[in-house]
């Protein structure tokens, strides 16, 4: 367990997280990928924290930040899914258009 | 004590719990019929030979994974609840600098176990109950998380051993009286029984065990009890003082502790009615919740 | 290797593997806890790497979160139960690319780099000084995100609201098309109570 090997399991994390947030369709689907990059970007913080910061207490803090962040994005996610299904009635990304014209 | 004796000491614990609650339950429904209990002490025993003598129930495209897994992870995170707790001052399995955290994670896994468990049986029953208790179960874990900061407090510490030698002057029960009372509903959500029993109630043919018979049974029937249990153990050490007290060795007085709560809860589990789930989450958000967080004020004040 | 290594590429796999299976699995329910395994998993990474708080924590906060994803999954998806097969994907190729070309970048950034070594020490009271810097130096940031987090529920709560300044958020609500331009599918809206029935 190098920092090395931690920070490459980090970026397998958001790589697949990213792959998630553009393919999927579904808005809920989508969020996960999102979930997953920041639990990559939680892992990376924690990482750089524990080997090369020598345990300085404000690392640990961005990754309390990051996990209130994530809550957030949650939190106004589902809301707004709500939202475009009460509008809508669209689960997927494509039910939403007005942007587009 | 070597690893080796905690352990047994641990699994003795589990399983001689269970069975007292079993016996316990076996009396209660016995003077409630107004009848004779019949070997009231060998009952739990005959009963988990007649589950294992059934043949394990399979319904249409389950999802057998989770289905299997949801009574042994139940039973497994009952198990990790209890090792927190120290049996004396040097003796404790699982010597977690940040205990309470890990209850609090014991519960919110919980929610999913019994989620998972009358989801995965591909039955309408169970996924009713499950979603029943989902309900119920987060925001009566929000109130046992509120009433744990509390007891945290004048132990300056998340780590269960440290919070029981906070108690040596005076017991949290006295220091913080809302706190037992609220934890106790806690272990009857987490085990659903009682006024709590939204996920495995009779109304709805057993719940998220509606289909499960044979071995699955037996654990799952044992995963209650031992939450049961686990909740138990950790109000005991958390709001009783754990191993501390007079003339006895540490590890009599948590069991005795340890018996009476659960004495307790078996007792409000038979005693008292339920009432209807969209009842219950408005007391537990209008009244219950508001209660704890007044609880964590005083707590507070009261250790500045 | 000590028992430490060989927990950490345990968790790593699970961590990565279980990411992975999100998407691709049929169930939208199998779905949230396979992420809840992948965070479990990096929680416990991080309990090896000297941060027991932020690991339980991270465990604590995701059984809930992705419980709550799970409800939502079977209140908006179709399928939740992965009876049959699925897969809802738009611009695939391009995505896969997308995810590998990052992880390839990323790796490779990580690999040519030199990092300082400064590890925190074993015997460090490391949840003391999260909670002396929570409550201490930092609690202005720690009482924004208090704040953030209030001002996240008094919006999703007016967002997800039904009734509004403008009447009912679903009021005329017609269901996307299933090809462009073509007839709205699936269910019309119901009719607001106090209006004559008609169906189209």
């Amino acid at each position: 367990m190098t920092l090395t090997t931690i920070l490459i399991v980090a970026a397998a994390l958001i790589g697949i997280g990213l792959y998630g947030t553009l393919s999927q369709q579904s808005f809920v689907m989508l969020m996960m990928g999102l979930e997953l990059m920041l639990n990559g970007v939680m892992l990376a913080a924690v990482g750089f924290w524990s080997l090369t910061a020598g345990g300085l207490p404000t690392g640990q803090l961005l990754t309390i930040i990051a996990m209130a962040v994530m809550a957030v994005e949650m939190a106004v996610g589902f809301a707004l899914i709500t939202a475009v299904y009460r509008n809508r009635q669209a689960d997927v990304t494509e039910g939403l258009t007005t942007l587009k014209h | 004590m070597t690893l080796i004796a905690l352990t047994v000491a641990w699994v003795a614990f589990l399983l001689g719990m269970a069975w007292y609650i079993a016996v316990l339950d076996g009396l209660w429904a016995a003077a409630r019929e107004g009848r004779a209990p019949r070997a009231p002490l060998a009952n739990p025993l005959y009963r988990c030979a007649t589950i294992l003598r059934q043949q394990s129930n399979l319904t249409e495209a389950p999802d057998l994974l989770n289905w299997r897994l949801a009574p042994a992870l139940y039973a497994g995170l009952a198990g990790t609840g209890v090792a927190l707790v120290p049996f004396s001052s040097a003796s404790v399995l699982a010597d977690l600098e940040v205990g309470i955290v890990w209850w609090g994670a014991v519960e919110a896994l919980t929610v999913v176990v019994v989620f998972l468990h009358g989801w995965s049986a591909n039955s309408q029953l169970g996924l009713i109950g499950a979603y029943r208790y989902v309900a119920i179960g987060l925001p009566v874990m929000l109130i046992s998380m509120f009433v744990l900061i509390a007891a945290a407090l004048p132990a300056e510490s998340l780590a269960v051993p440290k919070i029981i030698e906070s108690q040596r002057e005076l017991w949290n029960v006295i220091r913080q009286p809302l706190g037992l009372p609220l934890f106790l509903l806690l272990g009857l959500s987490l085990s659903f029984r009682g006024p709590f029993n939204y996920a495995d109630s009779a109304d709805i043919a057993g719940g998220t065990a509606a289909e499960v018979s044979g071995a699955p049974r037996l654990v799952w029937e044992f995963a209650r009890l031992a939450m049961l249990t686990a909740v138990a153990t950790v109000a005991a050490s958390v709001f009783l003082g754990g191993y501390l007290g007079p003339w006895l060795p540490g590890p009599v007085w948590l069991v005795l502790k340890t018996t009476a709560v659960l004495l307790v809860s078996v007792g409000l589990s038979h005693q008292l009615a339920r009432i209807s789930p969209s009842r219950m989450m408005t007391l537990i958000w209008t009244v219950l919740l508001p209660l704890s967080f007044l609880h964590l004020v005083w707590a507070g004040v009261l250790a500045l | 290797m000590n028992v430490t290594d060989i927990a950490f590429w345990i968790f790593a796999a699970i961590a990565v593997v279980s990411g992975w299976r999100v998407f691709c699995t049929d169930s939208m329910v199998r779905a949230s806890f396979l992420l809840m395994l992948s965070f479990i998993a990096v929680g416990l990474i991080m309990v090896l790497l000297n941060a027991p708080y932020l690991g339980i924590a991270t465990v604590f906060m995701m059984a809930v979160e992705m419980m709550v994803m799970a409800l939502f999954m079977v209140m908006y998806m179709m399928n939740p139960a992965g009876l049959n097969p699925m897969m809802m994907v738009h611009q695939h190729r391009f995505s896969i690319a997308a995810g590998v070309f990052v992880f390839a970048a990323l790796t490779g950034l990580i690999v040519v780099t030199r990092f300082s070594s400064n590890p925190v020490a074993p015997d460090a009271e490391v949840v003391v000084g999260l909670g002396k810097e929570l409550l201490g130096d930092s609690m202005l940031i720690f009482e924004t995100a208090g704040v953030t987090l209030l001002a996240t529920m008094v919006a999703s709560v007016i967002l997800s609201s039904r009734s509004g300044r403008f009447g009912e958020a679903d009021t005329g609500a017609v269901p996307p098309p299933l090809e462009p331009g073509g007839e709205p599918a699936g269910r019309q809206p119901e009719q607001a109570s106090g209006h004559a029935h008609h169906h189209h």
